[in-house]
């Protein structure tokens, strides 16, 4: 493989005879990762026709009513619908926002995680912060259900016992500060998961540098500003712009699972509210409407973000 | 060796490529649906030389249901499975959207083409999509009906023609309808659907104070929750105790204080949730409309947790959690008799603790009528499958006297058996089961317990309470006079003195405190909703069931006014007005039209 490689190299430099061989070869290289990124990403695309159709299940789109744009103004076909689609897009732009906001943590977890000098501790807390990650948001919920319920909730019961508080709250059922509380729980989920990363990155920062700062008579809290955090900046950097195109996309499942009537007014992210109005109750053609809008509202913000990039630090990533 | 490597170099990416073509092919043709009507031609050849009368020498098969009422997955167990294993030599592989998805998974099963062998429960528009698609097996073909419907067409033959007017344009049957019977009457057996239920300990010991409009269980209840303030488990007791798992447009528990008025929510013939009908008459209400049964019902948990009798985690539990909680003696008063039951196990009613019936006079209980056309849960045989003729002839015994009874209470000789008189009655084997669902059951009748061996199919065929040509008596073995003369617990035998009748049944029927549907048909399938309705529909729905849960839970009667208000602003805005009216007119051009 690396005799090949090698050789592949050379060629590529020395004869013109080679070259159109090796042209192919590193584009048969390339192929099954482009033949994924064409399964994956631009054929669905496909289905986007499904936005113009009433569909039903099993019956063949080229039996189904053809209804043009009607579910895109559908989206904004009156007052109260457009004040809906408002709420939801809040609702995903605030979660969306704070979490970029906290997304700072795990790049301070880590830093702080490789300054402990006890590696047995240092190897508990990291497996107990990463361990939330495997969890799926279903069994989280019933997690939750069992410390904060009413009626046998483990945090009610203590705070009675102690007599903080005379009557019990139901702070599941709490529409106040649900995006905060919702941010929370994807931080205590994903901290020792996000951490990994900028851990390796710290790792793969040359060691000279730390010896050539202590020469230079740096503190460890000097070496951590001057050497590790310019040493893992550009990482955070891909990662929050590859965020910020993910900034409508927020997901479902968490907030499914936490949903209830009481704080579905600001639960409601967007992805819920496809499922909800076009899953959960059939509407196919509607749920497309509104996701093609979602993707190209994400390629807007994508490419915002990259200019962003480039204006500070002088360099995108597309 | 280089040359060898290039080459390998080639190789993958093509193998690759295969595999996801591969992959992708097959996926989209399921997608596609459309290949359906060439395999079901080359099925004929079982049946042609003669009919098959006896399936157990037949070779083993497995069944995969698609059962939309199922609330199990996985291979049917313990005294049905061997019961079917030995007539029919097949084995149900259950497949249940209630546990994975719902309608969507009946949405995805639907778009891949394939019901399965036999289609449990499956109605309304996905129905007639999957007939329209040729994904459901006719029933006329090649005679099989003729040869193996010999049950079906004796005991619902109606149901069998209202199929072939209403999906089969005339000459195809393309399944069955379910609970299909006749008679006058409540089609319910012993127990209504509805309540409601209130412990009857509790209940005696306040001297029975009389109930005459649904308010007045709230001040019995909370006596009662005084008297009774902690669970077996030391836990709070609460008057009532609702889920939210089960809502669809609104709150299913709200939505049921309509069903002790005789309404019920859409009119049991046209898809449509948005009205109220009345269970025997030409009446409607909208759900938002200012005094609805709807809103009463609201009015009515908001009071009770003004008073502190709703369960604060109603709105965040699930139904599970519910029933442990009824099991648990933590809730006084319950909507239906199916759900308080958990409670009344022997070690409780031996005590005298148990729930019963208490109606309030102003009730008028919402019941099913007889159905000689057969319920909306269809029965029906996808067409892709291997052996149209066995399938058939498994659902015709299901549907002959044999197959309900047997599916109802298990094979004679275990729970049950003929008497000496001639009569039905339990076995001692039979009485444990019934009263415990986890009484194991002989290795010979297939082992396991009683409560997994239950048919999962979950629906119904013939009405049970409907007598069994066989024994003379009901298939429902609660209604067997053997089971109800029998020795009563001590809860059913003080509330049998007090009421002076024997089951729920008789005394709503005694005090002329029920409203009883009559069956409708026309030749025509119902409506179907547009699309544009439906999304309004949808989105209408969820803002009602948003609202109904902050409105019961609401400090005071200003916020509850102010969140109704809300909600009748929002609900309208987003086409609420139009949704009843497409239903209102839909139930005026059918049902109502019985009562001109």
């Amino acid at each position: 493989m690396s005799a090949s490689l090698t050789k592949t190299a050379d060629s590529s430099i020395t004869g013109k005879r080679f070259q159109i061989k090796d042209k192919y070869t590193l584009f048969l290289m390339a192929l099954p990762f482009l033949a994924l990124v064409f399964l994956f990403s631009y054929l669905p695309l496909y289905g986007w026709i499904y936005a113009l159709y009433d569909y039903q299940p099993g019956i063949p789109l080229a039996n189904t009513d053809f209804v043009g744009l009607q579910w895109f103004t559908a989206m904004v076909s009156d007052q109260v619908q457009r004040a809906e689609m408002f709420r939801v897009l809040r609702n995903t732009f605030a979660i969306s926002s704070l979490g970029i906001v906290t997304s700072i943590l795990p790049v301070i977890f880590a830093i702080l995680l490789t300054e402990v000098r006890n590696s047995k501790f240092k190897r508990i807390v990291q497996t107990l912060t990463t361990l939330p990650n495997f969890i799926s948001w279903v069994l989280v919920y019933s997690f939750a259900f069992m410390l904060f319920s009413v009626d046998n909730g483990f945090l009610n019961h203590l705070l009675m016992s102690l007599g903080w508080i005379r009557s019990p709250t139901n702070i599941l059922a709490d529409d106040d500060h649900v995006w905060l509380a919702m941010t929370l729980w994807g931080v205590w989920k994903g901290l020792g998961w996000g951490a990994i990363m900028y851990i390796a990155a710290i790792s793969g920062i040359d060691s000279e540098l730390y010896e050539a700062a202590r020469v230079d008579g740096a503190n460890r809290f000097r070496q951590i500003w001057h050497v590790t955090v310019p040493g893992i900046i550009p990482t955070y950097f891909v990662l929050l712009i590859l965020s910020i195109a993910n900034f409508i996309n927020n997901g479902l499942e968490q907030y499914f699972v936490f949903a209830n009537a009481m704080n579905m007014n600001h639960i409601e992210v967007l992805d819920l509210y496809v499922y909800n109005i076009g899953m959960g109750n059939s509407n196919f053609g509607f749920a497309t409407a509104v996701s093609i809008m979602k993707s190209i509202v994400s390629l807007f913000l994508l490419f915002a973000a990259n200019g962003l990039s480039k204006l500070i630090r002088g360099k995108g990533i597309i | 060796m280089t040359r060898q490597k290039k080459w390998a170099f080639l190789v993958v990416p093509v193998c690759l490529m295969m595999i996801f073509t591969a992959a992708c092919n097959s996926g989209g043709a399921g997608k596609t649906g459309s290949s359906s009507s060439t395999s079901s031609t080359e099925t004929a050849s079982t049946s042609d030389n003669g009919v098959i009368t006896d399936w157990s020498k037949q070779p083993e098969m497995t069944l995969t249901v698609f059962d939309t009422l199922a609330n199990f997955a996985g291979e049917q167990q313990g005294w049905f499975a061997k019961l079917i294993k030995d007539k029919f030599n097949i084995k149900l592989n259950i497949v249940a959207p209630n546990l994975s998805g719902g309608a969507q998974m009946i949405a995805t099963q639907m778009a891949s083409g394939d019901l399965g062998d036999l289609v449990v429960g499956l109605g309304g528009k996905d129905y007639q999509n999957a007939i329209k698609s040729g994904m459901i097996l006719d029933w006329t073909k090649d005679g099989l009906l003729d040869k193996y419907g010999k049950n079906l067409e004796k005991y619902a033959a109606q149901a069998l023609d209202a199929n072939k007017k209403q999906y089969g344009g005339g000459t195809a049957i393309y399944g069955i309808g379910h609970n299909v019977g006749t008679g006058e009457g409540p089609s319910e057996g012993a127990d209504m659907t509805f309540g409601p239920m209130l412990r009857w300990d509790l209940y005696q010991k306040l001297g029975s104070p009389q109930i005459k409009t649904l308010d007045d269980y709230l001040p019995i209840l909370k006596k009662m929750q005084e008297m009774d303030p902690k669970s077996d488990s030391g836990k709070k007791t609460y008057g009532m105790s609702l889920w939210s798992d089960w809502d669809g447009d609104w709150s299913t528990l709200a939505k049921v204080t309509a069903q002790f008025y005789g309404y019920g929510e859409g009119d049991g013939f046209n898809p449509g949730d948005m009205i109220l009908t009345k269970a025997d008459g030409p009446e409607y209400q909208g759900f938002l409309d200012d005094n609805s049964y709807y809103m009463q019902g609201l009015e009515f948990y908001f009071k009770a947790n003004q008073m502190g009798l709703l369960d604060p985690d109603s709105l965040t539990q699930k139904f599970g959690d519910v029933s442990n909680k009824f099991k648990d003696g933590q809730v006084l008063f319950s909507q239906f008799p199916w759900v308080s039951n958990a409670y009344n196990t022997p070690a409780h009613t031996s005590e005298g603790k148990g729930f019963a019936l208490v109606p309030f006079q102003d009730e008028k209980v919402y019941s099913s009528g007889f159905n000689p056309y057969g319920g909306p849960w269809i029965w029906s045989i996808g067409s892709h499958t291997k052996d149209p003729a066995r399938v058939l002839a498994f659902v015709d015994w299901l549907f002959s006297p044999e197959g309900v009874q047997e599916t109802n209470i298990g094979p004679k000789g275990l729970a049950w058996d003929i008497g000496k008189d001639g009569k039905p009655a339990l076995t001692d084997f039979g009485k444990k089961a019934t009263a415990n669902g986890d009484t194991p059951i002989p290795a010979q009748y297939g082992g396991g317990t009683w409560k997994n061996g239950v048919s999962a199919l979950n629906n119904a065929t013939l009405a049970t309470s409907q007598i069994n040509p066989n024994t003379g008596e009901p298939y429902d073995y609660n209604l067997w006079k053997s089971t109800l003369t029998a020795n009563p617990d001590p809860v059913t035998k003080s509330w049998r003195e007090a009421m002076g009748v024997t089951t729920s049944k008789e005394l709503f029927v005694k005090n002329n405190q029920i409203a009883v549907t009559k069956p409708f048909f026309n030749g025509q399938p119902a409506a179907q909703e547009p699309s544009d309705i439906k999304l309004k529909h949808s989105q209408v729905g969820k803002v009602i069931k948003e609202y109904s849960w902050k409105m019961m839970f609401a400090k005071n009667q200003g916020e509850f006014d102010q969140l109704k208000q809300q909600m009748d602003q929002k609900a309208k805005g987003l086409g609420y007005d139009d949704v009843v009216n497409w239903e209102v007119q839909q139930t005026k051009n059918t049902v109502f039209k019985m009562y001109k």
